[in-house]
């Protein structure tokens, strides 16, 4: 059935479809462009340094032939889930933003604009507001989104402006056969702006789809984000995201990314920390189990002096699944006083599953602080009997041992239903789960 | 007197070998309800084998001999359900378990063992009383509840979590594993305290221990001597005072002959 390669098969699917898509013929130009470059630099192989971890066979198996896009009902999206907790629900299905299953209730200095309706209105501005991907092999995916602009969302917060409540923003893929979605997504917070933005990623149905993602963030000058991102599609979806982040002089970002589902998951972000005193803290916790496997690329670049960076990446491989961090930082030559810290715990929790973890520092200025570190290890074996010698069974013990792993990252989730979510996936249940976090 | 119990532990001529070593050399034990023993002996002669052994902890290969546990076949117990069925190892060296609170494990381990006992679980009131209770009767600070298992203990701090897990566990046969070593006095008579408060007529006692002055506080119905890998003299209390005024080589000597 997959006679022709990736490629061709994503050529094929561009003819198809790119002309229904919004914009006019400015748009359908860049797309067209944007395809060109993908065809000619082709997809990334396991030759490629940055991508080897990557099971290219798997990826090539998913349609990319674009597919119908499911309908979602308020009941499914509510049972699908996590409770928004108070929180602003936005909703993009199979790549659309779906303004109707969204809050859009207007709230001073937050603009949200429906991307497929600004390319049809004003194609110019929409132009200068999806950058194209920086000519850079690792942005090929970014350029496949490009190829595919037909839909996503837009989020301004206002200089100034601090958000009341926090964003939750679900990407809901919900096709009931195989197919591709591409969205784009471009958050600006403006100079002291605050927001908090809770990201989830899920799956309604249990369909093999390839969903791929085309980020920006832009981060003014003394503006701080709280970020909350929980990837959970099902274990037949593939799902690849490519990040450019901006953090301006002052601004403060910080991220907790959970991989725990999706059974092909590559995350790329590339954090330019471009003006003074920029600070950015990212946190994640990726699970591989079954036959998933998740590979995740973080590079920063420290561009101003006194910037800095705390990065905290655990994972976990069990059964066949396997796991690749590769983090990259670079300190330019413009940013003396910077400090960036990294570190990468795995553990392995069978003899069949695989994690690398590849830390990379380029410096190119004196005065600087870097740390970084990469462990891989096992449950400690001592620490396992001595749980059994008080009468817990062997699962409990291996459950409460690897949630022990991550208890830190896990006690940081300031929202109470992922958290729980985030618990249940890494320990399964617990007994005596209330004292898992202590006495009150 | 001490003859009248019902024999909780029954070790026959136990052969161990830990890697490419053989350990224990054909050790003969047995231990009656009511009974407190202590087993003593230099570094390197068994001691930790034989509580390890007893508790299932792994890498031991037994060659030959057996040990049953109220008569049944104690080796083939896995780790977990020797714990449920009465038997707790008081750690040499407990490990630090970062992440896991202490409470957590204290109400997990006690829960198991009472499901298997066929007794309802306690609520969480019940059980706070009840730890509450143990942390002050072991001196511990109430801190130490939440804080990760053991994590950053001091060495006395540990061997009195150690304690208060087994006055929780309330076990039928306790192994000291050298329980006494590194506390200092007032660390050893809080200790002490808490294996007197255990002894009853239906529980079993066994302290192993380098030095006798555990026992100038736990007073032993019976003494054995270990030394390489299986025991060379039984006696009353009067042979643990013995040996610490003459010292392990009068052991080695004699049992050479």
């Amino acid at each position: 059935m997959n006679a022709a390669s990736p490629i061709e098969r994503i050529a094929a699917s561009h003819a198809a479809v790119a002309p229904g898509l919004p914009g006019g013929p400015r748009w359908s130009q860049r797309r067209s462009g944007a395809l060109a470059t993908l065809v000619a630099r082709g997809l990334p192989e396991r030759r490629d340094e940055n991508w080897k971890y990557l099971d290219h066979l798997r990826l090539g198996d998913f349609r990319f032939d674009a597919g119908e896009r499911g309908r979602l009902t308020a009941g499914e999206l509510h049972a699908a889930a996590l409770p928004s907790e108070g929180a602003r629900r936005l909703v993009i299905v199979d790549g659309r933003f779906d303004a109707g299953l969204s809050d859009l209730t207007p709230e001073p200095g937050l603009a949200i604009e429906d991307l497929t309706a600004l390319l049809a209105r004003d194609p110019a501005s929409a132009e200068t507001l999806l950058r194209a991907p920086a000519a850079d092999a690792d942005d090929r995916f970014a350029l496949l989104a490009d190829a595919f602009t037909g839909g996503g969302v837009v989020i301004r917060v206002a200089a100034g402006q601090r958000l009341a409540r926090p964003l939750h923003l679900l990407h809901v893929a919900t096709s009931n056969a195989a197919a591709s979605h591409h969205a784009r997504l471009v958050i600006e917070a403006g100079a002291g702006a605050g927001l908090q933005l809770v990201e989830e990623f899920l799956s309604v149905g249990d369909a093999a789809v390839f969903g791929n993602l085309s980020a920006e963030l832009c981060l003014g000058a003394a503006s701080d984000m709280e970020h909350l991102r929980l990837l959970r599609r099902n274990p037949a979806a593939a799902q690849v995201e490519t990040w450019v982040t901006r953090i301006a002089a002052g601004a403060s970002y910080r991220q907790h990314l959970f991989v725990l589902g999706g059974g092909l998951v590559r995350s790329n972000s590339r954090l330019m920390l471009e003006g003074e005193a920029a600070d950015c803290r990212l946190s994640g916790l990726y699970l591989a189990d079954g036959e998933r496997q998740v590979d995740i690329h973080t590079q920063v670049a420290h561009q101003a002096p006194r910037t800095r960076t705390v990065q905290d990446y655990r994972g976990i491989a069990t059964d066949r699944g396997r796991g690749a961090f590769n983090g990259c930082i670079v300190v330019h030559a413009g940013a003396p006083g910077a400090d960036a810290s990294q570190t990468s715990r795995n553990l392995l929790l069978a003899a069949g599953a695989e994690i690398n973890a590849r830390p990379q520092l380029e410096i190119h200025v004196d005065d600087v602080r870097c740390r970084h570190g990469a462990t891989t290890g096992t449950l400690d074996p001592a620490q396992l009997f001595y749980l059994l010698s008080r009468g817990l069974d062997p699962a409990t013990a291996r459950n409460l041992l690897t949630y022990a792993f991550c208890q830190d990252v896990i006690a940081g989730i300031g929202h109470p239903a992922m958290r729980a979510y985030v618990e249940d996936r890494i320990a399964g249940a617990l007994p005596e789960r209330e004292l898992i976090r202590g006495l009150a | 007197m001490s003859d009248s119990g019902q024999v909780i532990l029954d070790v026959k001529d136990l052969s161990v070998r830990v890697a490419d070593r053989q350990i224990l050399y054909g050790l003969s034990l047995s231990v009656r309800a009511g009974e407190v023993h202590a087993i003593m002996g230099p570094n390197g002669s068994g001691k930790s084998t034989l509580t390890g052994v007893l508790a299932g902890r792994p890498g031991y290969e037994v060659l030959s001999g057996s040990a049953t546990y109220l008569g049944r076949d104690l080796l083939a117990m896995p780790p977990e359900l020797r714990a449920r069925e009465g038997l707790f190892l008081a750690f040499q060296y407990p490990v630090e378990i970062p992440g896991v609170n202490n409470v957590y494990l204290l109400k997990a381990s006690l829960n198991a063992l009472r499901k298997h006992r066929g007794q309802p679980e306690l609520d969480a009131f019940e059980f706070l009383a009840l730890v509450r209770g143990r942390f002050a009767s072991m001196r511990m600070d109430e801190s130490l509840l939440n804080r990760g298992v053991n994590e950053g203990f001091s060495g006395g701090e540990k061997k009195r979590n150690e304690i208060l897990q087994m006055s929780l566990l309330e076990p039928t046969l306790a192994l000291l594993d050298e329980t006494d070593s590194g506390l200092d006095i007032d660390a050893l008579k809080v200790v002490a305290d808490g294996v007197n408060a255990l002894r009853s007529p239906e529980r079993a006692i066994v302290l192993v221990t380098h030095y006798q002055r555990l026992l100038d506080h736990v007073v032993p119905d019976q003494v054995h001597v270990l030394a390489g890998g299986r025991i060379v003299r039984s006696g009353d209390r009067e042979l643990a005072l013995e040996l610490e005024r003459r010292g392990y080589d009068w052991i080695r000597g004699t049992a050479a002959a």
